[in-house]
């Protein structure tokens, strides 16, 4: 409250690059930033600075359509993402920042009995781990969601929901901002506009990066760059099993409080939620090609309005003001790649295709505790890089190729 | 405003309709006794910019309550909860050899020229009017949406979405006139120059009585003269390129212009018009690849380096006489009121600086922070100046701050609009209006059209046990697969052997990926040496023929694929008297010996030539027959017909369904997952892992030398529940593996499923528990077919 009446700046202004520092992030977005921030409020390690190429929060971060949850399908999946969801309830707090967090509820809606059966699933594994969420029938969605078009009269009328209350939406850039400060005031040091250009290496261990400001020995690198992340493992000579879509996304016009919970449809490959601001935060699928261009496309905005108005007719007259795409990560098997790489001291945080954002704290967190314990800490144990030598992988898709 | 329950229209633009309903928006009663001015006035000192970010943290539990005010302040209009779509959209592709936008004097001068040269079709879009010119297609008003993907331009003509492309586009987007930054700038009565022009010249309406006219460049200077006709006194005119005041302001009272304060002179007026220069419109150019750089001598942003096809006319790019660029803000005095950088999100300088001063000192996270340029102008208003006032805070230039990304849409456009009539299309079988006529539910298999049943889905299963059913199944992905090297390019695809498999044979396959993993199954019948028949589930039909053509390519083998899915039609014939029926319909020996299980055999069925493959997914004596889709009704009616004395009954998926779970045959996608394999799947006999070689051999090798973490295994209830199909199994209060599919079957009387389950519970007999409506109920392994485990019915 006392930060109303007077100017403190956020973070202090970028310094100097040091000669040395014990940890260096890649990536100044959610996921490196937390786990700067963990490093330096859980186990004082805070000689650690943070690279990033543009803007903090300038990629995925701030790219994201914002919706955190647990209701996910894999035990190991479901359990990561409701530490995920406790850690983002505390945050606003932790940080002494509003993140705006609104957990306003998610259903995710079954137009056919195959989505059924994946809710069903969903909701039998979370229910057997504690996490608030359940399948509904019609007549409880048009009590969550009265102006959800729930009649027959539309190509894919809707048979069901998997309802998962604790879900909500937050202010994406507010996160990245919080865990800013929060590092910063704990003297870790945030290098915005400080490309790496290369990771060195000598004897199977990491020693240094190159940057466009200068060179920088440490002995642990964190590369927490989603899209870019195959272009950083191979500075650091290991191959990553990720490809790099595109996602899109769009807001409208601000409108007066109209939809009080999330709806995402997988069958329509759009999800729906209104901002505390007002504006309606409308996102896709991933597109199927490969690339890094962020070119928003007209085709996306023509489908995802179609499927929008089957859901809320009501919205035809909103008016689109913004759209624009975020790079996704994309691993084998849609789960995350965490943890340790063959490269000593080389870490990575990838794979995280349309799921990253959600699970920022539980990153920094854990990846934190890495760090200080060199111990692989339980929770992550599943997503480890060496899953895809060994073949245990996690499959969060539920059938072939249809993620939700 | 809102209009005829349309939200945030822009009414200064929106033309008066007879009988339109004009209502004020985001007002708490009335606009002139607005309720939220109060607390936009005594909140004011206590909600700087972001102080959202900083407030009602504490306690935590109270959050939701403060969220529902803050909502409910935030958003302009108001949707119609009950609103219907009128669907009146349509959209249409249009191609022009020339694309004009703008229909200012140097866009009707383009599309005049490059009607008169001749090139072609030439179309002008303009957003308010355009005149005719002779040879040109005028559209307007309209406005083009941005700048897409190989030189799509979409406009926007109110019911019309219009997506073109065309061989060259002239951008004539011209200029957008700036506000110039000073306390009291958002009281009416302040106006840009255009909006003048409009009233006066469009409208002739006079609007004002004494106007001051504050101007950084000659376009405030020129509405002198139309304000003076229109019998406005002009009370003062400040060229800023003269004299620089060192003080401006604008004092108002309940919200409107009453003065002028320039130097200390307190200039009595209800009129001011400001100019802070002209803008290029390049959004358009940009978003078409041009690059867009700071012209320090104008104080304006210009799009450079235009691609190829794309150009530019009139003020968009040309050099006007210098107009010297204004204060980034001008200094108030003791004025009241407040210096807006953005009326859309109601930022004023003092956000903008404190914003700076907190650390959010790059363009993009000083936007993010204080929502500048994010509102419904798209930053037409305030982008330049916002970045002005940038430079000049953080001390460095407007070029090494540069502009934000020019995001498309350009302008607001409406979802209907874009949804356009909002058709989805459905994939139906040449058959499906007899289902319909036959009373059957539909139901979506993928972009399938399938009935569900035909109103009794126990009995028609029982039906097909005891006598003899009839069921569509052309929704099949069909594929011929021919060419000397057809045998060897199955043989690397499949898992499965098909080198040594005869003419006149069928085999199930099952298709993986290149990590050994399920993508999909059906059969495979050898027509001749040079020739496969391959059927595909319903869904995975084109995910099948992608993969081969992919694997075509990379091998390149003498192989054509062809896909027949539409092509053909096709029937299952199935129940222990589906002998006896095709019997009377074909000429071809149909006994045991003639067509064994699993032959294929080209004959003609009811005079049409079909293809009969005798397999048993439903797990009795069954042809399956495919033909070409436009006998479909006929054969469907004749089968009815010619066995009608026999019994026959059509049945839909959901019996059909039952029918292949008595038989623990899988259905891909449902019983199995992105990561389910053929061996852990309970199917070790599919992968031949002797061949030298084939897709996911490496994969499979692996699951064998690693042994199994799950399998496929059938169950059957202790006491007839039937569980949910998704359903766990539980080992000591943890999930030990999934129901995939499960049913009451009918004929046996049990309530019968499959799953996956840890392999030490993979065993005849073992105990299972499933979690059913929250109690745990007790099940036994199966690892045979709970019908016919011999398949003798099958082979009889």
């Amino acid at each position: 409250m006392r930060d109303i009446f007077r100017t403190r700046r956020m973070w202090r202004r970028r310094g100097e690059l040091k000669p040395r520092y014990d940890v260096v992030v890649i990536g100044g977005g959610s996921h490196g930033l937390a786990t700067a921030y963990y490093l330096a409020k859980n186990h004082g390690i805070t000689n650690v600075a943070v690279l990033e190429k543009s803007y903090i929060g300038s990629g995925a971060a701030g790219r994201n359509t914002t919706i955190i949850r647990a209701n996910y399908r894999t035990p190991e999946g479901a359990e990561f993402y409701r530490s995920s969801v406790e850690l983002y309830e505390h945050l606003s707090l932790d940080l002494d920042f509003n993140l705006l967090f609104s957990q306003q509820g998610h259903l995710t809606l079954a137009h056919s009995d195959r989505a059924m059966i994946t809710m069903a699933e969903r909701a039998e594994v979370n229910q057997l781990l504690g996490i608030d969420s359940r399948l509904v029938y019609n007549d409880e969605t048009a009590r969550l969601c009265p102006e959800l078009n729930l009649s027959d009269d539309v190509t894919w009328p809707i048979l069901g929901a998997l309802y998962h209350p604790p879900g909500g939406i937050i202010r994406h850039d507010a996160v990245v901002w919080g865990l800013a400060r929060g590092a910063d005031r704990r003297g870790v040091e945030i290098h915005p506009y400080t490309e790496v250009t290369g990771i060195e290496r000598s004897n199977g261990r990491v020693t240094g990066v190159k940057t466009t400001r200068g060179e920088i020995a440490c002995d642990t690198v964190i590369s927490a760059t989603a899209g870019w992340s195959t272009l950083i493992g191979d500075m650091a000579g290991v191959p990553l099993p990720i490809t790099t879509h595109i996602l899109q996304a769009f807001v409208t016009e601000p409108l007066k409080p109209f939809l009080h919970v999330i709806i995402v449809s997988s069958q329509m490959h759009v999800y729906i939620s209104q901002t505390d601001r007002g504006e309606f935060l409308i996102g896709a699928e991933i597109e199927p090609y490969t690339t890094y261009r962020g070119t928003s496309t007209f085709p996306f905005l023509e489908y995802s309005a179609r499927h929008t108005l089957e859901l809320f007719p009501q919205l035809e007259s909103a008016k689109v003001l913004r759209q624009w795409t975020g790079l996704c990560d994309i691993s084998p098997d849609y789960s995350p790649i965490l943890g340790l790489t063959e490269v000593d001291g080389f870490l990575i945080s990838c794979g995280w295709g349309t799921y990253g954002f959600k699970a920022a704290p539980i990153v920094g967190t854990t990846l934190a505790e890495l760090v200080a314990t060199g111990r692989t800490p339980q929770l992550i144990a599943p997503f480890t890089l060496e899953r895809f030598y060994t073949d245990t992988l996690v499959s969060e898709l539920a059938a072939a190729a249809v993620s939700h | 405003m809102t209009v005829d329950g349309v939200p945030n229209v822009r009414v200064c633009v929106e033309p008066v309709r007879e009988g339109a309903t004009v209502r004020a928006q985001n007002v708490l009663g009335s606009l002139d006794r607005d309720l939220l001015n109060v607390v936009d006035r005594i909140g004011g000192p206590f909600t700087p910019v972001g102080f959202y970010y900083r407030t009602m943290l504490r306690p935590r539990r109270l959050w939701p309550q403060y969220e529902r005010v803050l909502r409910n302040l935030a958003g302009l209009g108001c949707l119609d909860k009950s609103g219907r779509r009128s669907g009146r959209y349509d959209v249409e592709h249009r191609r022009a050899d020339v694309l004009v936008i703008g229909g200012g004097e140097a866009g009707v001068a383009a599309a005049r020229a490059a009607a008169e040269n001749s090139v072609g079709s030439v179309v002008l879009v303009d957003e308010r009017a355009a005149p005719h010119i002779d040879g040109v297609e005028t559209l307007a008003p309209a406005r083009a949406i941005g700048f897409y993907e190989g030189g799509l331009v979409p406009v926007d003509a109110g019911n019309v979405l219009y997506r073109f492309r065309a061989g060259k586009v002239v951008v004539a987007t011209g200029t957008v006139e700036q506000p110039l930054l000073f306390p009291g700038n958002d009281l009416v009565g302040v106006l840009l120059p255009q909006a003048v022009r409009r009233l006066v010249d469009d409208w002739a309406l006079k609007p004002g009585d004494r106007g001051v006219i504050v101007s950084a460049d000659g376009a405030g200077l020129d509405v002198v003269e139309q304000l003076r006709r229109a019998g406005v006194e002009i009370v003062e005119v400040v060229d800023l390129r003269e004299s620089l005041p060192s003080t401006l302001a604008a004092n108002g009272r309940r919200g409107r212009l009453e003065s002028v304060t320039i130097e200390g002179r307190e200039l009595a007026c209800d009129l001011l018009v400001m100019s802070g220069g002209r803008q290029p419109a390049y959004s358009l150019l940009a978003q078409a690849g041009a690059r867009v750089e700071y012209d320090a001598r104008r104080g304006i942003f210009v799009p450079v380096d235009l691609p190829a096809n794309v150009e530019a006319a009139g003020s968009v790019t040309e050099t006007e006489p210098a107009a010297a660029p204004p204060p980034p803000s001008f200094d108030g005095g003791d004025a009241k009121g407040r210096c807006f950088v953005c009326i859309c999100e109601d930022v004023t300088e003092k956000d903008v600086k404190r914003a700076l001063a907190e650390g959010f000192d790059s363009l993009e996270l000083a936007k993010r922070y204080t929502t500048v340029t994010m509102g419904p102008c798209q930053g037409r208003l305030c982008h330049l100046p916002s970045i002005r006032l940038y430079a000049r805070e953080t001390g460095s230039d407007e070029g090494a701050i540069g502009t934000t990304t020019a995001r498309p849409p350009w302008a607001p456009v409406s979802l209907g609009l874009l949804a356009g009539r909002g058709l989805e299309p459905a994939k139906r079988t040449a058959i499906h209006h007899r289902h319909v006529e036959l009373g059957a539910t539909m139901m979506w298999t993928g972009a399938w059209r399938r009935p569900h049943s035909y109103g009794d889905a126990a009995g028609e299963a029982r039906h097909v046990h005891e006598a003899l059913g009839l069921i569509d199944v052309s929704t099949l992905g069909k594929l011929l697969v021919e060419g000397p090297d057809a045998a060897a390019f199955l043989e690397l695809l499949y898992p499965n052997r098909f080198a040594d498999m005869k003419v006149g044979r069928v085999r199930y396959g099952v298709l993986g990926s290149d990590a050994g993993r399920i993508m999909d199954d059906g059969t495979i019948g050898r027509i001749a040496d040079d020739r496969f028949y391959v059927t595909t589930t319903s869904t995975g039909a084109d995910t099948v023929i992608e993969w081969f053509d992919w694997w075509n390519a990379v091998w390149g083998m003498d192989v054509e694929v062809v896909n027949l899915t539409g092509a053909l039609a096709a029937v299952n014939v199935a129940g222990p008297r589906s002998r006896e029926l095709l019997g009377r319909l074909t000429d071809v020996d149909v006994s045991n010996e003639g067509i064994a299980y699993l032959d294929t055999k080209e004959a003609h069925v009811a005079g049409v030539p079909c293809l009969i493959l005798r397999i048993g997914f439903v797990g009795e004596l069954g042809y399956e027959l495919h033909f070409a889709s436009p006998y479909g009704e006929y054969l469907w009616d004749t089968l009815l017909e010619r066995g009608k004395d026999l019994g026959i009954r059509p049945f839909g998926l959901e019996p059909q369904r039952i029918l292949r779970l008595e038989k623990m045959h899988i259905i891909v996608g449902q019983d199995t997952d992105s990561e389910s394999n053929v061996l852990e799947a309970g199917m070790p006999w599919i992968a031949k892992l002797d061949k030298d070689d084939f897709v996911g051999k490496w994969a499979l090798e692996h699951v064998q030398a690693r042994g199994f973490r799950e399998q496929l295994v059938g169950f059957e209830m202790a006491n007839g529940v039937v569980p949910a199909e998704g359903g766990q199994i539980v080992l000591d209060g943890r999930s030990a593996g999934r129901v995939t599919s499960a049913r009451m079957s009918p004929h046996l009387g049990k309530a019968i499923g499959m799953a996956w389950v840890r392999p030490q519970l993979a065993v005849e007999d073992a105990r299972i528990e499933i979690k059913v409506d929250g109690r745990l109920e007790a099940a036994r392994v199966r690892l045979k077919p709970f019908f016919d485990p011999k398949g003798e019915r099958l082979r009889a």
